[in-house]
Parts: structure tokens; sequence; C-alpha cells
């Protein structure tokens, strides 16, 4: 760790000037994606259940997409690359290699996800050709405008690119530490990008060689199954690069602000390790309804994902063993009585604590989800966007914000604007997702559909066996409320602290684990054996289905029609017509959207 | 507005090692998330197949 930022006196924009504008933009940019996801959330929510419609339903999928891909795409990757940067930056205690090199890769995700948010919001004029109403998933025979693609493979390329960052950083380091242990957090950042080089497969596959030809017309028509399953080569793992910045913070961050210190780093590595090993071979768990997949291959991913719980067990344990760490040496004491003595009025600490026990929540949903016989009973109803806005929608963003008050002061030398505002803004998030995370999943299993405009339907009534429908209909939107009320207080907050006078020492150190590194065997560390075994996995889960699903409809699936269709299909167009066509479309698109 | 080191709450009274920590504390919460798991499980169980009528396929 870092010996100069643990006394606690130089903040980080102090020691590290130019990687705190960096990490300042990446997180400005994810809060602003944040706000506008958060407006697309209250207009949905007040939208499906009736209580407040003022946009046409066919919009509703316009106002999803953004939603979804602001929220899970923008917000969560951009604060991800930001406190990533934080973390290597800090762990190594070394400036990055080319300051002009990271702007870069900064540049290219802002240029990616501006060209895909133009898109995604040309749906809301007919009148442009522009739209992409595919939903965060993208799934053929839905067709998006190619600026939509074109932007996410963009977005994909400066994430690739800041992942070599980091490594960039880790070598220049080892070559003057060669027998030191790799810092923690650098450790955790660099496991990370490697279970997002191999998830990433998958979507620049989908992405590159058969949506954005498909969308410009360069070929007839891609195979949905097989577009899909890629697309959940990719999908699943993302839920754990949403989440592994989070544990990160849980991991290093929370300890200390609990008062006490990480349990265990080995066994915070051992997590580490296996979310890079069983992240990817299992996003067949979300095609369980889908035909022309083996039922055993659907078995292997359950298989896969039931392992993935072991991770997220040790890593309750750890976590909360470091806080009552923290409790104990505040002078907490009994068997419960511990949790009274831990600082619960410090946002940071609050915000966190409060995200885990969502997550706990959330582990029980996606055991569910999981189950290969029991996903029948919620598969595409309200109670998967009720697991996952307890997984991404709390225990990663709650956990985003609630570190953001502590960061924040440390990258502007700025005070908080208001500590008890930020206490309150958690509690409300809380309570609204405590609201609308349970009235989903009760509706769900009551049956009534997600990713719906108007999941009202005459001459058929939904039944309830307790409480009504209508009932958790408002408790759903009263929830959505109380979360957008909670993301202006943040906003509000962290825009406010700007005009905050300038401050020093507002540097705030990290402990040392309970147990060192050196606790553990080197072969943890070895980077290159953990990724060779991923790839294995990944082979072994993946070659089978992928082979039998291009054996049976071949590569390119000539039966399916796009709908909505954006380009006409370039028939009778010679192939070099038909190539210069195509580009010069996406050219003008571009320029169109980049002044 | 806040100092960001008041954010620290820096109330240790005591320094604890690793050999003078036992979890228990944490063995507890834990113990009691299972039951709640396994009581969640059951009630599933009640919902899935006592909540429904039989599906009789073929």
């Amino acid at each position: 760790m870092g010996s100069a930022l643990e006394t606690g006196t130089p903040s980080f924009v102090d020691r590290f000037p130019q990687e705190a504008s960096v990490v300042k933009a990446a997180l400005t940019s994810s809060f602003i994606a944040l706000f506008l996801g958060a407006v697309f959330g209250l207009i949905q929510g007040l939208h499906r259940t009736d209580v407040f419609r003022f946009l046409d339903s066919q919009y509703y999928y316009t106002v999803l997409t953004a939603h979804g891909v602001l929220m899970v795409v923008s917000f969560t990757i951009f604060f991800l690359v930001g406190i990533f940067t934080w973390a290597v930056v800090r762990s190594l205690d070394r400036p990055v290699e080319d300051i002009r090199y990271t702007w870069a890769w900064y540049g290219l995700m802002v240029v990616g996800t501006l060209m895909a948010v133009v898109a995604i919001l040309g749906g809301f004029v007919p009148s442009t050709e522009l739209s992409a109403d595919v939903l965060y998933t993208f799934y053929a025979p839905l067709q998006a405008h190619p600026l939509f693609y074109g932007g996410l493979a963009i977005f994909i390329i400066g994430t690739w690119l800041a992942g070599a960052d980091w490594f960039r950083s880790w070598y220049a380091w080892k070559q003057e530490h060669p027998d030191e242990r790799i810092p923690l957090q650098t450790f955790m950042v660099l496991t990370t990008m490697l279970m997002w080089y191999i998830a990433t497969i998958g979507i620049a596959i989908a992405v590159v060689g058969f949506l954005l030809p498909w969308s410009l017309g360069l070929i007839e028509s891609v195979n949905p199954l097989l577009t899909r399953t890629l697309f959940w080569f990719w999908g699943h793992p993302v839920v754990y690069f949403w989440l592994m910045p989070a544990y990160l913070l849980w991991y290093t961050v929370l300890p200390s602000i609990s008062g006490g210190r990480l349990f265990s780093d080995p066994l915070a590595r051992v997590v580490f390790v296996l979310f890079l090993l069983l992240s990817t071979p299992v996003g067949i768990h979300h095609q369980y309804v889908d035909p022309g997949i083996a039922e055993g291959f659907k078995l292997i991913a359950m298989t896969n994902t039931m392992f993935l719980l072991l991770p997220s067990l040790l890593t309750a344990f750890t976590v909360v063993a470091s806080m009552e760490h923290g409790a104990r040496q505040r002078g907490g004491s009994g068997l419960f009585g511990w949790l009274r003595a831990l600082p619960w009025r410090n946002p940071a600490f609050t915000g966190m604590a409060l995200a885990g026990l969502m997550f706990a929540a959330g582990g029980f949903s996606g055991m569910i989800n999981a189950g290969m016989n029991i996903n029948y009973l919620i598969h595409n109803t309200l109670w998967v966007p009720g697991h996952f806005h307890l997984t991404v929608g709390t225990a990663v963003a709650l956990t985003f914000m609630a570190a953001s008050y502590w960061l924040w002061p440390q990258l502007t030398n700025k005070p908080l604007f208001s500590r008890p505002i930020a206490l309150t803004q958690t509690v409300v998030w809380f309570v609204g997702m405590a609201l609308m995370s349970n009235a989903m999943h009760v509706m769900g299993l009551f049956g009534v559909p997600r990713r719906t405009a108007e999941p009202q339907y005459e001459g058929f009534e939904f039944v309830a066996s307790f409480g009504s429908i209508t009932e958790l209909r408002m408790q759903l939107a009263l929830g959505a409320t109380l979360l957008f009320i909670s993301t202006v207080l943040f906003v509000s907050n962290i825009a406010l602290s700007t005009g905050s006078p300038t401050r020093t020492g507002l540097g705030q150190p990290l402990s040392k684990p309970l147990s060192p590194a050196a606790d553990s065997p080197e072969v943890l560390d070895n980077l290159k054996l953990w990724f060779g075994i991923a790839m294995v996995l990944v082979v072994l889960a993946y070659m089978l289905p992928l082979a039998s699903i291009v054996g049976d409809s071949g590569v390119i699936d000539r039966g399916v029609s796009a709908a909505p269709v954006m380009i006409d299909l370039l028939t009778g167009l010679n192939p070099v017509t038909a190539v210069t066509e195509a580009v010069s479309r996406l050219s003008v698109a571009i320029v169109g959207v980049v002044p | 507005m806040q100092d960001g080191r008041d954010m620290e709450e820096e109330q240790t009274v005591r320094e604890l090692s690793h050999d003078e920590f036992d979890p228990n504390g944490t063995l507890a919460l834990i113990a009691v998330y299972f039951v709640i798991l396994l009581a969640m499980w059951v009630f599933m169980y009640f919902v899935e197949f006592l909540g429904n009528e039989l599906t009789v396929v073929g």
C-alpha cells in the first residue's frame, strides 16, 4: 500500500493531481448517467403502474432502453473505470505511465456512450431514422440503428484500453518490486479485468461480427439464438463487472470506515480468483426457457452458477467480520450488541452496510432465478427486475454513492456539502428500494410480466393471494419516486460540494489487513495460471452449445427478418457498392453526432 | 459543511490483533441469514407447488 497516503494528511489529489482529474471526470460521467437513468426510471415506474402516463406507450421501450443502458452500462462502468484508476494508482503509489493515454481511453468511452445514447433518444423523434428500442439486451431480431452498435463497440474498446493502462502500471511497478506481492487493490483490478477480457469476447463477436453488419445491411440476417447466446456469454459476467468495484470498496475501504481492519487479505484474493474462474461459464442460466439449447447444457450452467455462491458467501463472512472487528475496537460487545457500535451516522458506512444487507436479500432471489425448475415460475415476470434492483440497483449503486461521499473530498480537496443530507439519501434509497423491489418480487410471483408498458388487460385480472395488485402497484410507484428523490439528493449534494472552500489534509488512511497477503501461497498471484484455467472452463461450457446452435440453424439464419427494419436490404447491389453505401451511412450518422 | 476527517469517526478504544479477535457476531449473523434462507425456500415451495393447480403434460 502507498505509504505516503497512509498518513492521512495529503489527499489523493495532492499526490496525483493528473490522475485525480481523470477519476473525477469518470465519476462525473457516471453521475450524469445515473441522473438521466433515474429520470427514465421514474417515468417507466409511473407509466407501467398507470399512476401517471404522459407518453404514448409506444415510447415505453425507448424509455426502458435508455434507463437500462444508462444505468447498467454508463453509470456502473464509468464509475468502475474511475474507482479502478484510483485503486491502482493509490495501491501501487505511482502515477499512470502516460496520462494522455489515460485520457484517450476515457475519451473513447465518452464518444461511444454519446453515440449509443443519441441512437436511443432518436426513438422519441419518429421523423429521424435513428432508433434503438432494443432494450439493454438488444436481442435480434430487434434491430437498432448502426450508431447504437458502433457506440457500444467503441465504449467496450475504451474499457479494454483502460485495462491495458492498469496492466501497464502493474508491469512497471513489478520491475521495481520484483519480490513483492501484488497490492490487494491492484490484484482485484487485474483479476476483474482478466474476467472482462474473456467476457467481452462474446459481445465483440455478437456486435462486430453480426449485429453491426446486419444493421448496416451488409448481411441479410442473423441467427437470433447465436447472438443471444453470445450476449449472455458477456451478459452474466458483466454482472460481476458491476459488482467487483463494490467488492473492492467493501474489502478495502469499508473495514477502515468501520474503525477496523480487513479480516483476511488471502480470503479476498481467493474470492476474486473464484469470480475470474466462474463468472463466464454460467451465461446459459439466462436462457433456461430458450428452445434450441439442450437441457444438459443448461444443467451444467446451473451447476456452475451454484458454485458462484461460494465466493459470495466468503465475501459475506469476510466483510461482516471486518466490520465486527471495527465495532469491537470501538468498544462494541455481545453477540449482536456490537452492531450498535458501528458508525451509523457516517453516510459512507451506512450506505455500504445497507447495500450489503440488500445484497443478502438479492442472494435469495438470485438462487430462485438460478434453479432450472423454479426459474420457470418467475421467468420474464416482474420478479427478475425486482432481483436485479437489489443487486446492481442497490448493492452496487448504493455502495458507489456511499463510497463517493468518502472519496469525492479526497479527489477535490473540498469537503462534502452536507453530511446529514447524505445520510438521509442513503436511507431514502434503502426504503425506496425495499418498497419497489418487494412489490416487484410479489407481483412477479403472481405472474405480472416485465418489459410491458401496460400490464393491465381487459377481461383478465391478476389475482393476489394477499393484499391486492393495485396496492402493489402503488407500492412500486412510491418506491420509484423515493429512489428518484434519493438520486436528486445524491447528485445535488456532490454538485454543491464543488462550491465548498478548498481544504487541506482531507486524505483518509486505509488500514492494513489483520491477515496479510504473506499468509497466503504465492500461487494466488499467478494471473497467467488463473486466466488459463478460466479460458479452459469457458471453452468447456460454451464449445458444445455454440457448435450445436450453429449446426442446427447456421451462423446466419436466413429465415429471420429484422424488426423494425432500419436499412433497406441492399438487394441487387454489388458488394463494393453495398459496403460503400453502408460506410457512408455510418459516417453521416457519426458526423451528425460529433460536432 | 463537514471536514472529510470527521467522517472517519475514529473512536477506537482498543486495538484487537488477529489472535484476540474471534468473529462470533459474524457467525451468529450468518446463522440467522441461513435460517431466513431456509424459511424462504419453504415459502417458495408453497408458492410453486401448492399455490398452483397440477400441470399434466401429454
